[in-house]
């Protein structure tokens, strides 16, 4: 009996130190990469290319950011084996992933990278990108549309393409909330509890100010902070039921959102599955995003990379993925041949949008330095409340 | 003297490759996470120069999430309590046959995921299912939703922890010696007095680890704030995870880590000497 019991003592004393491990652990989680060191030199390389393609490529993507064809008709026309990734789910946890190896000027075989403008540019600097040698791009030169061919982060696209771009405005239930047009709308009180907004401070904050008037492009300070107290004293009022990333899909299914905050690609999948939700353009106007195809430091097979840059640039095979992501195609051209297809797709405001739809939207906004500290700080002190 | 050469060695020997699993994969990674927690800078650029501000900066933004953290688990692990030592009781003492079966019923969440038990809440409690406008007719839910509240995120804390409160409270009433009781009855004392003075202070070494094993996880966990939760339910475990993930904010998110760590710790600790570690370890240990 004596020993049985003694046993049994330890045996629970294991089984509550295991656990006091295993929760100790959980707060460890994640810092097994303390030594971040200075970066790779800030000075950008330039990529030489061999005179065709060949070898293999890998590629990390978005996941649902490719239709089903594209690749295996690369690889049939090249002879070029693709590795596709789709392992990038956002774009700080992606690079905080990264970044200890591209500081040691390693890519981890990836030869191509997707990210969304304000974190290449964050990546240029760090100097993790190599300049292109725009003469294996020549569908890109003829095609690129003429908007997006020199963002502030990268005046002349030496270092990036985009691969889609898209706006960010209000995804309404027709049904329950009708009348929300504006953004300033989302703060009316009779949709308390019931709107969501996104967990993006580039894309959620300059919206608010321009529900309060002000220009992104020239706001101060101190306007981004006035904006986040804004979104604060909602969020503490209860006006904001939560804030999301794509998770307001689920949300808005399920009617526990009637609207939120969302990107124009997603409404349009939203909308086939649920023709009540619609994307809409808010009276302030939107925010105009893209995210780029760059490649890394490091990178193998360069020349692979550049001809699948080329390669999604030409019209026809850019409409076989304009067809399937239903984003803002940043190659122009794919309206003439979907209008031939698809012609429902090509009338879409939402994947080509007109110059007139999109006159009051704005890019999204680099922020830098202190600033960009400060006010990402306050931002994710409101979304963490 | 072999033997003895023997006896002495070979515990060592058995202790190896756990101690070599714990420095490698704890110790090492928390000295680096300290030596984080007291950098300065930004990813790409941090320098380690003793930066203790780190600290006062990130409770002084994050106090409110570490505090709510702590009142969430607690309540939680008093309401798997309250659910858990009946029906481990039951399942101990009453269930007969059924005994293993109720024992498969319990563990039997556990051949899902975490993630997809939590993510069938999130449906459960959407703001036009049955369960939300049962609660919200009898009054219980007065803001008209349940999901994105902190009811939500106890609910679910109670739900997912709850087996490894039922567990060792069971495995400890399970192992009463009955013949106790039958001389309590003996002795005259009435069903409440022999569980007082019988069942239940023979149970605690179950029920203090059952405490720990469900307060601690549940004190560090953001799965539930962040699929059940709304403005104002975040726990420190999202907070964390945020300054890692979405600011790039590694020192501010090792230094909440290791306050995080310590509250545990300190809890723990006052917590067994309360509970007193006989009560843990059975009474062997005086």
């Amino acid at each position: 009996m004596r020993t049985r019991r003694a046993g049994r003592g330890l045996a629970t004393l294991a089984v509550a130190v295991a656990g006091l491990a295993v929760a100790v652990g959980i707060g460890a989680c994640g810092g097994g990469d303390g030594g971040i060191e200075g970066g790779g030199s800030t000075e950008a390389t330039a990529v030489k290319l061999e005179s065709k393609p060949s070898g293999s490529l890998t590629i990390s993507n978005w996941p649902l950011y490719i239709d089903k064809q594209t690749v295996p008709d690369f690889e049939k026309a090249t002879g070029v084996s693709v590795n596709y990734v789709e392992d990038i789910n956002s774009n700080e946890e992606y690079f905080n992933k990264m970044q200890p190896i591209l500081a040691k000027g390693e890519s981890g075989g990836r030869s191509i990278m997707v990210l969304a403008d304000y974190e290449v540019a964050k990546m240029l600097e760090l100097g993790y990108v190599q300049e292109l040698d725009k003469s294996a791009l020549p569908n890109v030169e003829k095609y690129l549309n003429k908007n997006l061919r020199h963002p502030a982060f990268d005046p002349e696209r030496s270092f990036t393409a985009p691969w889609q771009s898209g706006m960010t405005g209000i995804i309404v239930n027709k049904e329950l909330a009708p009348e929300v047009k504006s953004i300033c709308d989302l703060f009316d009180p009779k949709y308390k509890g019931k709107v969501d907004f996104l967990n993006e401070v580039r894309e959620t904050v300059p919206l608010v100010m321009k529900c309060e008037g002000v220009d992104p492009d020239k706001a101060t300070e101190a306007d981004w902070m006035k904006a986040i107290d804004k979104i604060k004293s909602a969020a503490q009022s209860g006006q904001i039921r939560r804030f999301t990333g794509n998770d307001y899909a689920q949300d808005l299914t399920s009617g526990n959102a009637v609207a939120v905050i969302g990107w124009s690609g997603d409404a349009v999948q939203l909308q086939a599955d649920n023709p009540n939700l619609e994307w809409r353009m808010p009276t302030e106007g939107c925010m105009l995003w893209s995210e780029n195809m760059f490649i890394p430091v490091g990178a193998p097979n360069p020349t692979a990379a550049e001809a699948f840059m080329n390669y999604v640039y030409d019209p026809k095979n850019q409409a076989q993925i304009a067809e399937y992501v239903n984003y803002v195609t940043p190659v122009e051209g794919v309206k003439e041949i979907l209008q031939k297809k698809d012609p429902e797709l090509a009338e879409n405001d939402l994947i080509f949008p007109s110059a007139s739809f999109t006159k009051s939207c704005s890019l999204t906004p680099i922020i830098k330095g202190e600033e960009e500290q400060n006010i990402i700080r306050a931002f994710d002190a409101v979304v963490n409340e | 003297m072999v033997a003895v050469l023997r006896r002495r060695v070979i515990p060592y020997l058995l202790l190896g490759p756990g101690t070599f699993w714990l420095v490698l994969f704890f110790v090492v990674p928390l000295y680096y996470m300290f030596k984080l927690s007291l950098e300065t800078g930004i990813v790409g650029n941090l320098e380690f120069n003793w930066h203790w501000a780190n600290y006062s900066e990130a409770l002084d933004l994050y106090h409110s999430q570490l505090v709510r953290s702590f009142i969430y688990a607690g309540v939680a692990t008093g309401a798997s309590l309250l659910l858990a030592y009946p029906l481990a009781y039951a399942i101990a003492f009453k269930a007969g046959r059924y005994r293993n079966l109720m024992l498969f019923a319990v563990v039997a969440p556990f051949f899902t995921t975490y993630l997809i038990r939590t993510l069938a809440w999130e449906t459960i409690l959407s703001d036009q299912s049955p369960v939300t406008e049962f609660m919200h007719a009898v009054g219980l839910a007065p803001s008209g939703h349940v999901l994105a509240t902190s009811f939500a995120v106890i609910a679910g804390l109670t739900y997912n922890f709850l087996p490894f409160m039922i567990l060792p409270i069971y495995a400890s009433l399970e192992r009463i010696d009955i013949r106790l009781i039958e001389a309590g009855k003996d002795l005259y004392a009435s069903a409440t007095q022999s569980f007082l003075r019988v069942t239940l202070p023979l149970s605690m070494p179950g029920v203090v680890a059952g405490v720990l094993l469900t307060f601690i996880p549940a004190a560090g966990d953001y799965v539930n704030a962040q699929f059940l939760g709304g403005v104002g339910n975040r726990m420190i475990g999202n907070v964390i995870q945020s300054l890692y993930l979405s600011q790039s904010n590694y020192p501010s998110a090792a230094a909440l880590s290791f306050v995080l760590m310590a509250l545990i710790m300190i809890a723990v600790v006052i917590y067994i000497r309360f509970a007193g570690s006989e009560a843990l370890m059975g009474e062997e240990a005086r």
